[in-house]
């Protein structure tokens, strides 16, 4: 597994495994809407601006070409063809898993441990997306190496990329929690200070949250911009504390000046974990879902079941369980 | 009771008030019932006949130099603007929030800087008048005002998601479930009481949300409509004939604002080098061909690239710190020679934003992320807006080599004969303006008369 993809396999794969009923609804709806782009070779998607009036087009497409990797327009046009007359777009948060700032196994590209680490990550997104921003119409794709999610809920279709980097810095964590609450009935002058794990709720619920699964998961071996080797190193030395949520503890171990600076580095990875520069483009394309990720063999497929899905079992195309 | 059109001088009454009393007739016609408020406010300093607003176009005019005066005046004090907080002035307040908004949207733009300097000091303006309010008074005057503003029971966060995406509010701030955000205190403690373990929940929600929540969405929605005021008031400006007297109170806003930024933004910068290396003005005489071609605009195929890498990236050290390739190796940061960001926001975006404007199709119009892009090349990650409180996320990038504009935007590469000296437009732009100084083109030092190319917004 993990290997590329041969030309003859990819044929195989497109003329005995594609079926288009794989197709997720939500791609096949709008499909004369979305601008789709091929790559024939591996040197990138080049082929792009290309239309599909329905599914059996594309089928007679992928089976002739069988192409390295198919994508799909997270944008529907009026005019796709020309990217012209943009409706409106999907909204995606892409999680690859080699590029997980913080993750537990040492692989060079992609393994079990980090493609796990990389779904609970997005499953943890996702259950913010839906508790606290009520963000409906939700779809899991597992791309190859990682995790699409793709947001089709129609308010935020039709919004601008600040709003979608205004969402994505508070599903991702991505800032450090108010510090200060001011108090208006004991006199304007009054406020308190409260850290992020003394509020369990809102947005320093869903940070601290992130905070704990960063440092359950550090390596030690991290580089991190406001935490060096030695506040790391007590980092660790000190996260059993936050196993009973034992913060406050945790916190004057760590002393407070340095939690600061760890908050803070913290806020920063959190934003890594997520390519932000997908979220905000408003004319990405996509990975199609059902098409081959020729580069590691592996199949670009909805998840179903979020909390059970092992990509080993539902991605693997047949001509890999043949290889010698 | 205060009027509501004290906070909110778009409100209905607010409305009825200029219908009324507005006149475009006197609009700089001396107003003695103005002067006698002004003149009679308990706190309101007197000595000087400047401070006190004789007319409404003098007050408009005031509210926005109160703004600027507060956020950079070190020695600022609050009573020489008393009367602007003095509820008495609701119905002048009102005509002059209506008068700038007209002068503004129509000689102006609704994206100008003196736009948003009117946006925002209408902001703090609403700030401090609420905060001014005995206490019972505020409560009833913010519920007043949200209900109008608000007509759900509860609100979820998708009604006010314009106020996110222009980052008047942040999700982050507000108590959000299942998309609404909470405000009330039953509510609140319906659905989170048996959250806290150690704190009761009805203090926590005094706490966390209290009033502060409900005034920054009533501040927020307030800025927001009054954006939105501009915009309407544009789209129909072409089809009315602009009176003379709204065509000279946008005249006077721009300039006072024009003295009022040059005035704190005069700097002297770090230890850069001498001669033509200096931090000034931009001249745009002096700008290498590549750059000038630029700034009229590009057409789309290289529209990104050229505004945000490489018209960004020059303006900016090309104003800010010309002499970067000298002094290799230095990590200088924008606020390190322009500390409040003044210079940044008022001459080098709105000469980016102004050339982003002239590609066709306007580049925002279809790439709008492109904004965050440039904030982010000048080190302000990844935000529309640069803020001090982000520096550092990102880097600020220094200019294309003329190598690399060969490469990936050979359309802009018209060499002339000092491109032939030199490996970087901003080397050319240096000597370019060495050359300016030697042929006595150009005053010698950033307060030249040549400032006149930066504020043409």
């Amino acid at each position: 597994m993990f290997k590329t993809a041969t030309l003859e396999e990819r044929r195989r794969y497109y003329r005995e495994e594609w079926s288009e009923k794989d197709l997720p609804k939500f791609i096949t709806d709008e499909l004369r809407m979305r601008e789709f782009g091929f790559d024939h070779l591996g040197h990138g998607p080049n082929d792009r601006y290309k239309v599909f009036r329905g599914k059996d087009s594309l089928r007679r497409f992928l089976r002739y070409k069988t192409p390295f990797a198919a994508y799909i327009s997270v944008a529907f046009y009026n005019n796709p063809r020309r990217r012209g007359d943009w409706i409106k777009s999907e909204y995606v948060f892409d999680v690859d898993a080699k590029d997980l700032p913080i993750r537990s196994c040492d692989c060079d590209g992609v393994c079990e441990i980090c493609l796990s680490e990389a779904l609970e990550i997005v499953n943890n997104l996702i259950d913010t997306l839906e508790s606290d921003l009520g963000i409906k119409n939700i779809h899991l794709i597992y791309s190859g190496r990682g995790y699409h999610i793709r947001i089709l809920d129609d308010d935020i279709m039709d919004s601008d990329s600040e709003l979608r980097s205004e969402i994505l810095k508070y599903v991702a964590g991505a800032e450090v929690p108010k510090l200060k609450y001011g108090n208006i009935s004991e006199g304007s002058g009054s406020s308190y200070n409260f850290e992020h794990f003394s509020i369990p709720i809102a947005y320093p619920k869903v940070f601290t949250k992130r905070l704990k699964y960063n440092i359950q998961h550090l390596k030690g071996t991290e580089e991190i911009d406001d935490i060096n080797k030695k506040l790391l190193k007590d980092i660790i030395k000190n996260r059993d504390l936050l196993e009973d949520n034992q913060w406050g503890i945790f916190r004057s171990k760590i002393g407070p000046r340095r939690y600061k600076n760890m908050v803070t580095g913290m806020a920063r990875v959190n934003l890594a974990t997520i390519d932000a520069k997908v979220s905000i483009d408003l004319k990405r394309i996509l990975r199609l879902p059902t098409s081959l990720h020729s580069k590691v063999s592996m199949k670009c497929v909805e998840v179903k079941d979020r909390e059970w899905f092992d990509p080993f079992k539902s991605a693997v195309p047949k001509f890999v369980e043949e290889r010698e | 009771m205060v009027l509501l059109s004290f906070i909110n001088p778009l409100s209905e009454e607010g409305q009825e008030i200029v219908k009324e009393k507005g006149n475009l007739e006197n609009v700089f016609s001396s107003n003695d019932e103005l002067i006698y408020i002004a003149t009679h406010d308990k706190r309101q300093n007197i000595d000087d006949d400047s401070l006190i607003p004789e007319s409404y176009g003098d007050l408009a005019i005031k509210r926005i130099q109160w703004y600027i005066e507060r956020k950079n005046n070190k020695n600022f004090n609050n009573d020489d603007y008393s009367y602007l907080f003095n509820e008495k002035i609701t119905e002048a307040d009102v005509i002059s929030f209506h008068l700038i908004s007209q002068a503004i949207a129509t000689k102006l733009s609704p994206n100008s800087r003196e736009a948003r300097f009117f946006v925002e000091s209408q902001g703090k303006i609403i700030e401090e008048r609420i905060v001014k309010l005995p206490e019972q008074e505020r409560k009833e005057i913010v519920n007043r005002i949200l209900n109008q503003l608000i007509f759900q029971e509860s609100i979820n966060w998708k009604f006010l998601k314009e106020l996110v995406a222009s980052k008047k509010i942040s999700l982050t701030d507000l108590v959000l479930d299942e998309g609404n955000i909470i405000l009330d205190k039953e509510d609140f403690i319906n659905r989170f009481g048996n959250k806290f373990k150690d704190r009761a929940p009805d203090r926590m929600y005094d706490i966390i949300i209290g009033d502060s929540i409900k005034e920054l969405i009533l501040t927020k929605m307030i800025m927001q409509n009054t954006e939105n005021y501009l915009q309407k008031i544009r789209e129909m400006s072409s089809k009315i004939e602009v009176h003379p007297a709204i065509s000279e109170l946008s005249e006077k806003i721009a300039q006072s604002i024009s003295e009022l930024t040059s005035k704190y933004s005069g700097f002297y910068g770090v230890g850069v080098s001498e001669g033509s290396m200096k931090i000034g003005k931009l001249i745009k005489e002096a700008f290498p061909p590549c750059i000038a071609t630029t700034v009229e605009g590009v057409s789309s195929g290289g529209r990104n690239d050229a505004i945000v890498l490489l018209l960004t990236s020059f303006v900016s050290y090309a104003r800010l710190y010309p002499a970067i390739f000298r002094n290799e190796g230095v990590d200088v940061k924008i606020s390190d020679i322009d500390p409040n960001l003044t210079i940044t926001l008022n001459e080098i975006l709105p000469l980016i934003y102004e050339a982003a404007d002239n590609c066709s199709p306007p580049l925002f119009d279809d790439q709008p992320q492109e904004k965050i892009n440039i904030t982010s090349k000048l080190g302000f990650g990844m935000y529309e807006n640069p803020e001090l409180d982000h520096e550092g996320e990102t880097t600020w990038y220094t200019p294309m080599s003329c190598e690399k504009i060969k490469m990936h935007l050979p359309q802009l590469c018209r060499p002339d004969k000092l491109c032939a000296k030199i490996g970087n437009p901003l080397s050319y732009y240096s000597r370019a303006k060495w050359l300016m100084e030697k042929e006595g083109k150009s005053a010698n030092n950033g307060n030249s008369n040549n400032n006149g190319n930066s504020n043409n917004d």
